[in-house]
């Protein structure tokens, strides 16, 4: 009986992980989600779309069977598995290399922005829907790219202007460098640990040497100065070259003036193993996750199809939302109230205001008009209209309002 | 505004995780941890007392920069942290342990085997790594007490002397993982806060004296 009686009243709830978002919820987000495509296109970045359900092993064979932990699932009509994308980059590494690179010119510059899925475990306190804004640049494999992908991404953080905001940089082939000196076994072990951030753990498991020495010091190699700390325990030539990659790109990033602080954390393991190069990710003051994050991928496209070397990086919405200050108002909105015989009239001044670019609620005279926040009143009468301003602030943005409708109107003698 | 909030777990080690605090430099008033669980010290530090099962929920969502903590939360919990220093105290080993007369007719590989435990996670990995089948009860309070009446065939669990074990004639057949006291620190206060990894300094000068900062 009790089962049944709280599954009856589940309809009140959403699943978890997920949100209702009201009208001010949704007006801060498309106003960030609208300035972040006026960002990727003024960088010549397209918008694509992919499908929301992916099958289950195109996801499999772009990151591997432990990442299906992460995954929403369902099963089609037909049986077969499929997933909720978790992420962006592996749909479009799917369409690059299946749609876009055969017979097209390179490289491609392409944008998103889309609601993604994880299978977080309820009560972790984790989004499962949530919305990620991304840019990729595929079949470029410079220095030139990683360093546009760093900016573009600053650039991105800045339509939310988050408090304290700090891109990370790291290269993937530093720790990879010292774990190739490693035994297979040793490396896979260390590796592990890494991709926990369980650093503590590591002198544990691999045995007393350069490599302990420098994995030991990873988490502090941070800040202005982390290059040159990092020098002598480069004990590959993979790390020398990812430092020296790293330098170049830092060099590169400091001409675009960015307005917000980069610098180098080796430290920084993203969780996606497909990444080769430069990797990076953004924090925030106020949140105490990751704003965005990405990297060069260069492995992952080819892995359906056709080879090319990519990097791109996927921003939370939501994060961002959370770390900014968008405050966000939503049109102002008029009513309109007319008596039952003036309804034409009333259409004909409504089309005029709405044309006007305002927002028009339209009721007759003395029924409810359901407007919280209406700015103002416009009332059609026997012989033309009265527009009254609501709220106290004489002058402010009500008063303004109720001028800009009087001056839509006036203007034309048909009203009258 | 560059304040620090520092999680501290209630209980079993809360008093050795306040002293090495002390000795990294934040001092704790004496009703600390006990009814007041939101601790303003000097030099803009917090202290948040939680409970253990909590404290990684805290550091990880960035409520708290950085935490104390016993291994074996972190691997039940698997939650996304930075793990930079073991501390040393608290040492303690989660076991899987059977009545001691049925240990070995029990402990049988492909015997399905009902385990109590507050550690479901713990126990599901290691049960999959052993390829051993297994249904897991999962308790909040004692679990030695699930065997003895029926509720399991055995528990898996946290020992230190191995005296609750022995009390309730109970054996050990084998150890899933060796615990200490563990500094965890959020990702994002890592890279935005300045005094998060000077904290983390004077927390290592405090575990071991002779070894130098981690700057190199």
């Amino acid at each position: 009986m009790r089962g049944r009686r709280l599954r009856s009243g589940r309809w009140r709830q959403v699943p978890a992980g997920m949100r209702d978002q009201t009208r001010e919820d949704v007006a801060a987000r498309r106003r960030v989600e609208a300035r972040l495509h006026e960002v990727f296109a003024r960088w010549g970045y397209s918008e694509v779309a992919t499908p929301t359900l992916e099958y289950l092993d195109t996801f499999l064979r772009a990151a591997g069977p432990a990442f299906a932990d992460r995954l929403m699932k369902l099963v089609d009509t037909g049986g077969e598995m499929l997933a909720l994308r978790p992420e962006m980059t592996v749909p479009i590494a799917r369409l690059a290399a299946t749609r876009l690179l055969p017979g097209g010119a390179g490289p491609l510059r392409v944008s998103y922005i889309a609601t993604v899925f994880r299978g977080q475990e309820a009560g972790s306190g984790r989004l499962r829907e949530f919305t990620q804004a991304g840019a990729e640049l595929i079949g470029d494999g410079s220095a030139h790219a990683d360093i546009e992908m760093i900016a573009l991404a600053a650039e991105a953080l800045q339509t939310a202007r988050p408090h304290q905001a700090t891109i990370s940089l790291s290269h993937a082939g530093f720790l990879r460098g010292i774990l190739s000196t490693l035994s297979d076994d040793d490396a896979e072990m260390a590796q592990d640990l890494l991709y926990r951030r369980a650093f503590a753990e590591l002198e544990r498991v691999v045995p007393a040497g350069p490599a302990l020495d420098v994995l030991r010091l990873v988490p502090a190699l941070r800040g202005p100065d982390a290059l040159e700390r990092a020098a002598p325990l480069a004990v590959s030539a993979e790390s020398r070259a990812a430092l020296a990659a790293l330098r170049v790109a830092l060099d590169g990033v400091a001409a675009h003036d960015l307005g917000v602080r980069v610098e180098v954390d080796l430290g920084l393991i993203r969780d996606f193993d497909y990444y080769t190069g430069i990797v990076f990710e953004a924090h925030a003051g106020r949140v105490g996750q990751p704003l965005l994050g990405g990297g060069r991928y260069d492995g992952l496209v080819g892995r359906f199809g056709h080879a090319a070397p990519a990097t791109g990086f996927a921003l939370s919405v939501e994060r961002l939302l959370e770390a900014g200050a968008v405050v966000e108002a939503g049109r102002a909105t008029i009513v309109m109230r007319y008596p039952d015989d003036r309804y034409g009239r009333a259409v004909r001044v409504a089309r005029r205001l709405r044309d006007a670019g305002l927002g028009v609620v339209m009721v007759p005279v003395g029924a409810p008009h359901g407007v919280s926040d209406a700015a103002c009143t416009v009332t059609i009468g026997d012989d033309g209209f009265d527009v009254s301003a609501n709220g106290e602030r004489a002058g402010g943005e009500s008063g303004g309002l109720a001028d800009r409708v009087r001056s839509a109107l006036e203007a034309d003698e048909w009203t009258a | 505004m560059d304040g620090l909030t520092i999680a501290l777990p209630t209980g079993r080690l809360w008093d050795d995780a306040s002293e090495m605090l002390r000795r990294a430099g934040v001092a704790l008033g004496p009703a600390a941890g006990s009814r007041q669980l939101l601790i303003e010290c000097p030099g803009g530090v917090r202290v948040l007392a939680t409970k253990p099962t909590d404290l990684l929920v805290y550091v990880e969502q960035g409520a708290a920069d950085a935490g104390i903590v016993g291994r074996d939360m972190i691997l039940e919990q698997s939650r996304d942290v930075y793990e930079l220093l073991d501390l040393g105290f608290g040492a303690c080993r989660a076991v899987v342990a059977f009545p001691r007369d049925r240990a070995e007719a029990l402990w049988q590989p492909g015997r399905l085997l009902r385990m109590a435990t507050k550690y479901p996670r713990l126990t599901a990995r290691y049960f999959e790594e052993q390829e051993r089948p297994v249904e897991i009860v999962v308790l909040y309070g004692s679990v030695e007490l699930a065997p003895q009446v029926g509720l399991s065939d055995g528990i898996v669990d946290l020992v230190m002397s191995g005296g609750t074990l022995r009390a309730n004639r109970l054996q050990e057949v084998a150890e899933i993982a060796t615990s200490t006291a563990r500094l965890v620190v959020n990702r994002a206060s890592l890279s935005c806060s300045p005094r998060v990894m000077e904290f983390v300094d004077a927390l290592r000068a405090a575990v071991s004296p002779t070894v130098s900062t981690t700057r190199a």
